[in-house]
């Protein structure tokens, strides 16, 4: 049993579901993450664990205690749970210096300015704003904002920290070295969080469990590895990163392993785990059912020449590169279909054969659709 | 070709500045000159002090100022709190039918407080009001409790029109602008709702509600023709009225009415000063429009507040436009159960008097004149301050903030003076020509700052785009600025053509009975007793001004109450 619990949840605006019955629990001292695409329902969602919101019908407890029940006419006003949160625009008062916006929750709290003083101090270092405290909030930097703003939301140690899209404000580059710096802070305080990010990247790398979200409705709830190559939904799949896909159909099934027949003249067919079908149990489906391989591109080995005795092979001829940095990004041809993969190196030149190697381990199969 | 044009623009920028410093400085300046030359207009000058003996000794002229903010701080303490809560209501909850109450608030602004005024006689006078009739029906009592023709009387009138009305409107956006997730981060932080309003919501809109404040104070100096009639009658006496009396007596009292005016002027700058400064401190207002946020629900406090804000609706908008029309129907105003209480005979004798006549082609040539007026300068004077290098602009931006500090009554003194001063001007006394330029000036700060604002919103980037596509500078203001700016440029002839319809303080000592408008001519009938004849003119000038705001708005114009 979790320590977050959410029971079935459901949110509508006119006539539109935005949360449409989720149940979600999260362990105390997790990093969980709600990823999904813009109006997907994942802001509202943590708005209704707040009390910012009131659901139109489910239960949220934490710990033991019930927060809101719509069928018990349960509902603790967001002041009474305990929950410090970031925003997306930050929310910093603007007639308050960076000290009494941080201080705010503990005055309210009735501490004594003592404490107040020594506890401020130790939140503004937990975020490296040392020495800021008189500073107006206005002539801070987004960055800066942003560290006040996470000081302010764990200065009275919250029993969990919401996060609302809280890096996407930030450039890029101070938005990964926050990311590091916040996965930092969160083993250190160990505080529960629940963080919400349309960005896989921020989802993949902070997350203990991460639950893609998609219309109201959770799609996949898992750790970063599995849902990444493990997708449990097309949408999952596409959401998460990219995609390579081909199609064929089951030419052979035996205890372990199926063999599937790419629709591409003279290469032998892919050797795929039983158990890597998405939907139910790939040997169900009988040979001679067409499928769809799917394998993340960083999981294709490339060689510039026919490596003997490893299965999966498949040649390509390459039409074009492009040099992102830190990679190689080539469009090939697989016999009349083009498709993206990337490599850290350069390899041979347009036009020329080359042959990419699918790991048997990470492909999984798909219904076609 | 360059040179050409930057001397163009600063030919331009210096005939507005000159104009703009002359008719709006120059009258201030002889209001203070002669508030020290006792000599009666016409005969050589006379300098003394004894103008300003009489302003700071004459118990009635201490009086005067006395209650004038006696009147001021009590309808601000009143209506503040009411203005706020509404404000609250239409742009935070859930209320029922947000939108026609804001619709109410709106038409409330542009009724003409005369028109209001004569429409709350008949509910309050002390004799035939109505509410005094119910009353001693009730509880058989020969005479009622309320008296229009007072203290609470002037303050009423106030509150049920513009004084509750425009604060409505000025806070409405100004909460509903409000980035919601500052309310929200202090509920989180552990904050009630109530807690929340005291420590971050007052707070954080405080500087609107200063400027509101400040807008109040300068508007209460302004305020005119409600203590005119309701005041005159019980002697009670406030700035402007005592200005227009020392004026308008025989042998007329230059020196004092100056002198007090002078003061009052001295008072009322630093005022200027701080809302200016106020509103130019544009990011301490957060109005970010980022998530709007969830309105609060009112649940089960929604009706009763459904009905407050309905009530106070009703009461700036139907109540008196309703016993207006009603007065205007009656053979003798207020006296309902006298035999023949009912007559279109009103109407009748108003439209066959030629003076109404007058009075109707001048306030639509007035009006008119004044709106294209204001138009072509308001935006000359806007585009100067905001879009040019001129080295005056910030001059000019000062000038332009005077005319809301000078109390409109003043203002006219100061014109007539100049229009009879100066021989070229003599001419244009006693024409309607007189009365446009006053009231254009009375105007230039609030259709100054509209467009101004409208101005700084257009990115420069839009003028470049279009010069670097190839446009010339003219090309550029007739192809970009002027159908970006087409709908202020509309709003702001249409709240001068209603300022101008409606206006009183500024014309008053500046018309003839050649000039005189509808606005004027109601007056000399509510002074006179004529009350029947002036309800059917309040009528007029009431469906004049409410008809242009209507039209108006229909057209799709938004007067502050949306983005």
């Amino acid at each position: 049993m979790g320590f977050l619990r959410i029971r079935e949840l459901r949110k509508n605006f006119a006539d539109v579901a935005a949360v449409d019955g989720l149940s979600l629990d999260i362990d105390e001292g997790e990093f969980f993450t709600l990823l999904g695409p813009s109006g997907c329902g994942k802001t509202t969602t943590l708005r209704l664990v707040a009390g910012l919101e009131k659901p139109d019908s489910g239960e949220i407890y934490l710990g033991e205690p019930c927060l809101v029940s719509q069928s018990r006419r349960i509902f603790v006003q967001p002041e009474g749970r305990e929950m410090g949160m970031v925003f997306q625009s930050y929310a910093l008062w603007p007639h308050m210096t960076v000290f009494e916006n941080v201080a705010y929750p503990l005055r309210l709290r009735r501490l004594k300015m003592r404490e107040i003083q020594a506890k401020v101090v130790e939140a503004l270092g937990l975020v490296g704003l040392q020495g800021l405290e008189e500073r107006p909030v206005p002539a801070l930097s987004g960055g800066q904002q942003q560290r006040v703003a996470l000081a302010r939301a764990l200065v009275f140690s919250p029993r969990v920290l919401l996060l609302d899209e809280p890096l996407s404000n930030l450039d890029a580059r101070l938005r990964e070295e926050m990311r590091r710096e916040l996965k930092a802070l969160q083993r250190r305080v160990k505080v529960t969080v629940l963080f919400v990010t349309h960005d896989q990247m921020e989802a993949l790398s902070l997350s203990d469990h991460i639950g893609i979200m998609n219309q109201g409705r959770l799609e996949q709830v898992g750790v970063p590895e599995d849902v990444y190559y493990h997708p449990a939904t097309p949408f999952a799949r596409d959401f998460l990163g990219k995609v390579f896909a081909l199609s064929g159909r089951i030419a052979e099934i035996d205890e372990r392993c199926l063999q599937v027949k790419l629709r591409l003249p003279g290469a032998a067919p892919l050797r795929v785990r039983r158990n890597s079908a998405v939907f139910g149990d790939a040997a169900a489906w009988g040979v001679g059912k067409e499928v769809m391989i799917a394998i993340r591109p960083e999981q294709i080995a490339v060689w510039d020449s026919a490596p003997g005795g490893r299965p999966n092979i498949i040649p390509a001829t390459l039409k074009g590169s492009q040099f992102l940095g830190d990679r190689y990004e080539h469009t090939v041809a697989i016999g009349s279909e083009i498709r993206v993969i990337t490599s850290p190196s350069r390899l041979v030149q347009a036009g020329e054969q080359l042959f990419l190697e699918l790991n048997s381990d990470e492909i999984t199969l798909w219904p076609t659709v | 070709m360059q040179k050409g044009r930057l001397d163009v623009e600063a030919l331009v920028c210096t005939v507005v500045l000159a104009g703009v410093s002359f008719f709006v400085l120059y009258p201030i300046l002889l209001i203070v000159y002669n508030s020290f030359q006792i000599a009666r207009p016409g005969a050589p000058p006379l300098y003394s002090l004894e103008g300003w003996r009489m302003a700071l000794s004459d118990a009635g002229m201490l009086r005067a100022v006395y209650n004038t903010f006696a009147l001021i701080l009590t309808r601000q303490l009143i209506s503040f709190p009411i203005a706020i809560l509404l404000a609250w209501l239409l742009a935070r909850t859930d209320l029922p039918g947000k939108s026609g109450l804001e619709f109410m608030f709106w038409l409330s602004f542009f009724l003409p407080s005369l028109s209001v005024t004569l429409g709350w006689i008949l509910v309050l006078d002390p004799e035939y009001g109505l509410a005094n009739q119910l009353w001693n029906w009730l509880f058989g009592t020969q005479r009622g409790p309320f008296n229009i023709y007072s203290f609470w009387g002037i303050v009423w009138a106030h509150i049920g029109h513009n004084t509750t009305a425009v604060k409505v409107m000025l806070l409405t956006p100004a909460f509903r602008n409000m980035d919601a997730s500052l309310e929200e981060a202090s509920r989180v932080a552990g904050a009630s709702p109530l807690g929340t309003l005291r420590r971050i919501l007052v707070p954080i809109m405080t500087p609107v509600l200063m400027v509101v404040l400040i807008l109040a104070v300068i508007s209460g100096l302004q305020a005119f023709e409600i203590e005119m009639v309701l005041g005159s009658p019980i002697g009670l006496q406030v700035y402007s009225t005592k200005i227009y009396n020392l004026v308008q007596q025989e042998p007329p009292l230059f020196g004092p009415a100056t002198a007090l005016s002078t003061l009052v002027l001295l008072a009322l700058l630093p005022l200027v000063v701080m809302q200016r400064g106020l509103i130019g401190r544009r990011e301490y207002t957060t109005i970010t429009g980022r998530y709007q946020g969830q309105v609060v629900h009112l649940g089960p406090w929604r009706r009763p507040a459904f009905a407050l804000v309905a009530l106070v609706a009703l009461c700036i908008t139907a109540v008196p436009m309703v016993f207006l029309l009603l007065g205007t129907f009656m053979s003798l105003f207020g006296f309902f159960h006298i035999a023949n209480a009912w007559t279109l005979e009103n109407w009748r004798r108003v439209f066959a008097d030629p003076i109404f006549l007058g009075s109707l082609k001048n306030t639509l040539l007035m009006s008119s004149g004044a709106a294209l007026l204001s138009v072509i300068l308001f935006s000359l004077v806007a585009y100067i301050t905001v879009k040019t290098k001129f080295i005056g602009r910030s001059i000019l931006d000062f000038i332009s903030w005077f005319p809301s500090a000078v109390p409109g009554i003043l203002m006219g003194i100061g014109l007539l003076w100049l229009f009879l001063d100066v021989r070229i001007f003599r001419p244009f006394y006693g024409s309607v020509w007189l009365l446009i330029l006053a009231t254009v000036i009375g105007g230039i700060t609030l259709g100054t700052q509209l467009l101004k604002s409208n101005l700084l919103q257009l990115g420069r980037e839009l003028e470049e785009a279009s010069q670097a596509s190839g446009a010339s500078w003219w090309t550029t203001y007739r192809k970009i600025i002027i159908p970006l700016m087409f709908p202020t440029l509309v709003l702001v002839g249409v709240l001068s053509f209603i300022h101008a319809a409606r206006d009183i303080s500024n014309v008053a000592l500046l018309a003839t009975s050649s000039s005189r408008t509808l606005a004027l001519l109601q007056l000399d009938f509510m002074v006179s007793g004529r009350y029947e004849s002036a309800a059917v003119v309040a009528t007029i000038v009431m469906l004049l001004t409410t008809g242009v705001a209507l039209i108006a708005r229909l057209c799709g114009l938004r007067v502050g109450i949306r983005r």
